[in-house]
């Protein structure tokens, strides 16, 4: 079943994406955060049983993180990308992985740099980041310059070097 | 018997590079296994957010070292997606040739990986020898051996050198003569048909859900390959064959696909279709401008808007989704690699039950690529 199709049964607005290089279409859809899990797996019965990303937006001027769920069908070759929006202060969702088990992987990476909390996802833990204690860094209010100075301006320099630095 | 703890990596010769498998025993046979990631992070996505467009050319390349080319050419494609580009056609060609070339590069690192895990030496001693004449074309293209900043958004930065075609012919004739004694060596050899077949088996009706691709998906007998699936730069003028599981030609199909032995000569297969998609390059390759004329670099303003390109590298399928909110710094980029469902997902569900002694080659047969989980 060809991604419009579902789309309009479902009865979800639609935008088509601008392809150049690549030619398979791509389609974005605002939807609910409730009634995100029906919608994949509703695509996922009709041939989208590729789960290609998660991906994570911090929107902070609009006070939002995005999180865009993307699956591609082999049978119609057609990328859907689905986004929620929760708000940015007390970002929260469920986890998805029993859809597909690498989102357990993704909403990992997506806890850790941007902090989001997945329920049910009992292995949101330390990911790639080692000992971190500030703030999820992806975010966009997240000073890198500040946090560099602070973390490493106060380490001391090896001894008789301090002259040459 | 009492369980064991075993660390594989992160500096360990059974590891795919710096990343660690944290991998618990019984006796000889792997029980449980947990991917540990972090070693090479240097926060990509977030630096991207902080400079130019053009600019970030030079930075992904870093993001897979293998295989530096597939990011340029995706982030170039999602770009000019954004821009509204239509790139000229000898453009296409030379990013083809850039692609097939590092597809070959990385091929040859993944079967010379492999090789080693299952104690064949001399594969990667060849393998690897070979591979600089490849890295000798990217020099004399490029300029760069290893990073080659070489595609960029609306073309390639410049043409072909003079006699850069007749060289790249010599090299191809020179491997093909060579693919007779990499069989000899490995694809014929009985430690192989001991140690591969059926062993590391993904789940053929799970390949799919579990976000396996590339030469791993191909290898479980489906015959995608985003060239064609979503086909990009010149590959639609070109004719080529898919290897997979089980149409191995002159090879044996041993197992029953899935494992390691489909993964390699699936690789071994691809390393042919590359040679023959860039004889095809060379005498197809129109004349015309390598680039487009393109705005002042430092005033780049992109239109808001998302945009998302994909390429097949040699590990499967890596896509770039572009967000720009009109400025002159993309507004966030997520790189999407084929490794990031290979070592963590897939690994640690095909590990439980393995002989310790076949895990590390079964990590090298899903040739993962640690940086580009990491990003």
């Amino acid at each position: 079943m060809k991604a419009i199709e579902i789309f309009k049964e479902l009865g979800i607005e639609y935008e088509e994406m601008k392809v150049k290089g690549n030619s398979t279409p791509r389609y974005r859809a605002k939807v609910e955060p409730d009634k995100l899990e029906e919608i994949i797996k509703k695509f996922k019965t009709q041939g989208f049983k590729h789960f290609v990303a998660l991906s994570c937006v911090d929107w902070i001027k609009e006070g939002n993180m995005e999180l865009i769920y993307h699956l591609f069908s082999y049978d119609t070759l057609e990328d859907v990308f689905l986004s929620i929006y929760l708000p940015r202060d007390e970002p929260k969702y469920k986890t998805l992985r029993h859809l597909f088990p690498q989102i357990e992987t993704y909403e990992r990476e997506v806890h850790e740099m941007f902090g989001v909390e997945f329920e049910g996802n009992d292995r949101l833990g330390e990911f790639i980041l080692e000992d971190w204690n500030d703030m999820p860094p992806m975010r966009k209010d997240f000073d890198t310059v500040k946090y560099v100075k602070e973390k490493y301006e106060s380490v001391p320099l090896v001894e008789g070097r301090g002259d040459k630095q | 018997m009492k369980e064991f703890e075993i660390f594989v990596g992160p500096q360990h010769v059974g590891a795919t590079g710096n990343m660690m498998y944290h991998v618990w025993v019984d006796g000889d046979t792997v029980v449980k296994a947990e991917t540990h990631v972090g070693y090479l992070h240097r926060a990509f996505e977030k630096l991207m957010e902080r400079r130019s467009w053009l600019m970030n050319v030079a930075l992904i390349p870093r993001i897979c070292v293998p295989e530096p080319d597939v990011n340029e050419a995706s982030y170039a494609m999602a770009v000019e997606s954004l821009m509204n580009w239509d790139i000229p056609e000898r453009a296409k060609y030379i990013r083809s040739i850039v692609l097939e070339l590092a597809r070959l590069s990385g091929h040859l690192l993944a079967i010379s990986g492999y090789a080693g895990a299952i104690g064949l030496y001399t594969v990667p001693q060849w393998l690897i020898g070979d591979r600089d004449y490849l890295l000798d074309l990217f020099e004399q293209l490029t300029g760069g051996r290893v990073y080659h900043i070489f595609i960029f958004p609306g073309g390639v930065r410049w043409d072909l050198p003079d006699g850069f075609l007749r060289k790249l012919g010599k090299v191809l004739d020179y491997l093909e003569s060579r693919l007779k004694l990499y069989d000899d060596l490995l694809f014929q050899n009985k430690v192989f048909f001991e140690r591969a077949p059926d062993v590391g088996v993904i789940p053929k009706d799970k390949a799919i859900e579990w976000g396996v691709t590339g030469p791993n998906l191909r290898a479980c007998g489906y015959a995608y390959d985003v060239r064609r699936v979503d086909p990009y730069a010149a590959y639609p003028d070109l004719d080529f064959e898919i290897p997979h599981y089980p149409k191995f030609g002159e090879f044996e199909v041993l197992g029953h696909g899935c494992d390691c032995y489909s993964r390699m000569v699936v690789r071994r297969l691809e390393i042919e279709q590359s040679i023959r998609i860039l004889r095809q390059i060379i005498k197809k390759i129109p004349d015309g401008p390598h680039t487009l004329k393109l705005p002042n670099p430092i005033a780049w303003k992109v239109p808001a808007g998302y945009a998302y390109a994909r390429v097949e590298s040699s590990k499967g399928e890596f896509g770039y989704l572009v967000i720009s909110d009109g400025g002159k710094v993309p507004y966030r980029v997520h790189v999407r690699g084929p490794s990031y469902t290979h070592g963590i997902n897939v690994m640690e569900k095909i590990a439980p039950g393995l002989n310790i002694a076949d895990f590390a080659p079964t990590a090298f047969s899903l040739d993962v690529c640690p940086p580009d989980i990491e990003r």
